[in-house]
């Protein structure tokens, strides 16, 4: 088997990271200062004020939004690749992994067309501004399960020299525990747990950063391994 | 070099867990428990705390409406739900171990079955879990929006039929087609009636009283009745084949199932 694919789509990784900080940096102010407790006023004449660079972050956004999936994808090869008596917990995450994408492109699309119209009552407006930071923050159920199927399928690999090093596998049950506050952006409008609060967006934020960061890393090493291993391998059909 | 790698390979290293025979199903036992689990979870957000199960009356006054929506215990549950529903995928993988396990079967509708609960998901739970979120984080909304969210709400959850009818149809296929008998044929026949039940809820999106309403006596009552028998049956088929599975396809080494 040939590992440039997965090679090819780890690369995606910096490239898409890389527009991801481009789009998060062309709207800051999107991100720093939108609160739940602003009126619908407020929220209406945010986005008349800083027309130009809503748009032009979500517009990125929308465009590059999907961009970690194959990253994704080679991790499900990964987890293929590990010696668990069946795939059960890769095609749990492929299918979560799905899921939890759809989730950015609605939230995306959300503060688009509150964008779109920036005349619009301003109680529409706040609607789909709402419903746009509730899609992002709220439903962290599926990134859980991803990172909880991946530790058990670490835990689990028999290998000798094991796919990914266990730590690994800590690292997600970690990932997982402060992804899960951002849930209950659903209940709180102000504080930690709103969702501009410190807990439930930016160690959400940089969770993810770093996770996909780290991920990236022990994928390339595991890539380079599956590389070496198939090199020395009798190809399938040799032998009976 | 190839020697200090085939040496590497050969030698027993601490990092190996040996399996023991009752652990080999461990992670399929795993996902095999998320799905109880799960409907409990789902029990408790959809009937105790959310109210959606049974469905609010689709003729409710915009102040019985706002009343509603608006309550306290409504955003807790959509919260909950936010951070379980990803167990939903978990029962997927398993299905899919035992679907591909099938003889007369090729891998197009064990993936099919993947792919259309891995879209079944936002449409018909957490897309409605979304409208009912929204409405009970602002009670200032004008009661227009209260109404379209709640109708939102409760339309999406009981009228998302397409995910939930294909997801049925290629499991029955599949249980059909298989000639080793991995879920039995009688599941196949109840997955028709589940199928059945989806095409029944249609007119709710046309009608608002009567047994065709969205809280009615057959969109609602009878479909759901269905559904539970059918997940109920479900899981019994489905620990029978996990238990029955041979431990010999369960490789120790990288796997195919």
């Amino acid at each position: 088997m040939n590992t440039r694919d997965q090679s090819i789509c780890l690369w995606l990784v910096p490239f898409f990271g890389a527009l991801f900080l481009v789009g998060f940096r062309a709207c800051p102010q999107f991100f720093l200062s939108m609160s739940p407790t602003m009126t619908a006023e407020q929220v209406a004449t945010f986005y008349r004020d800083n027309l130009g660079a809503i748009r032009t972050s979500m517009i990125l956004l929308n465009v590059i939004g999907i961009g970690f999936l194959p990253f994704f994808m080679v991790i499900v090869a990964q987890m293929m690749r590990m010696a668990t008596p069946s795939r059960a917990f890769a095609y749990s995450y492929l299918s979560a992994a799905a899921s939890g994408g759809t989730l950015f492109a609605l939230a995306n699309l959300a503060w688009l067309n509150a964008a779109a119209r920036p005349e619009r009552d301003p109680q529409l407006t706040m609607l789909l501004n709402d419903l746009g930071w509730l899609s992002l923050v709220a439903p962290v159920g599926f990134i859980i399960a991803q990172n909880l199927c991946l530790a058990l399928s670490i835990y689990m690999d028999a290998r000798p020299k094991p796919v990914f090093p266990h730590w690994v596998g800590h690292f997600n049950v970690v990932t997982a525990l402060l992804m899960g506050p951002g849930a209950f952006a659903i209940v709180h409008k102000s504080g930690p747990l709103a969702w501009n609060g410190w807990l439930s967006l930016w160690v959400r934020m940089a969770t993810f950063a770093v996770y996909v960061a780290v991920m990236f890393l022990v994928a390339r090493s595991a890539i380079k391994e599956q590389t070496v291993e198939e090199s020395f391998s009798v190809p399938p059909g040799v032998v009976a | 070099m190839i020697e200090s790698v085939l040496v590497a390979e050969q030698r027993p290293s601490a990092n190996v867990v040996a399996l023991p025979a009752r652990n080999r199903k461990l992670d399929q036992w795993i996902c095999y428990w998320s799905i109880p689990f799960f409907y409990s979870a789902f029990s408790l957000i959809f009937v105790v705390l959310g109210g959606i199960m049974p469905p609010q009356s689709p003729t409710a006054s915009p102040a019985e409406i706002v009343a509603y929506i608006t309550r306290p215990d409504l955003s807790v549950g959509m919260a909950l739900l936010a951070l379980t529903l990803g167990l939903a995928s978990l029962s997927s993988g398993v299905i899919v171990v035992q679907m591909k396990r099938m003889e007369g079967v090729s891998p197009v509708l064990p993936y099919a079955y993947l792919a259309a609960l891995a879209v079944a998901g936002v449409p018909g739970c957490l897309f409605p879990a979304f409208m009912f979120s929204l409405g009970a984080l602002r009670p200032d909304y004008s009661a227009k929006i209260h109404v379209m969210l709640y109708d939102f709400g409760f339309l999406s959850f009981v009228g998302s039929l397409g995910c939930f009818i294909v997801q049925y149809l290629v499991f029955a296929i599949a249980i059909f087609l298989d000639r080793r008998g991995i879920f039995p044929r009688w599941l196949a026949y109840f997955t028709i009636w589940a199928l059945v039940t989806e095409l029944v809820a249609v007119p709710v999106w046309v009608t608002r009283t009567g047994a065709f309403a969205w809280n009615g006596m057959l969109s609602f009552w009878l479909g759901t009745a269905i559904f539970v028998g059918w997940e109920f049956s479900l899981c019994i088929c489905l620990h029978r084949a996990i238990k029955d599975q041979p431990l010999g396809e369960l490789a120790q080494g990288a796997t195919s199932v």
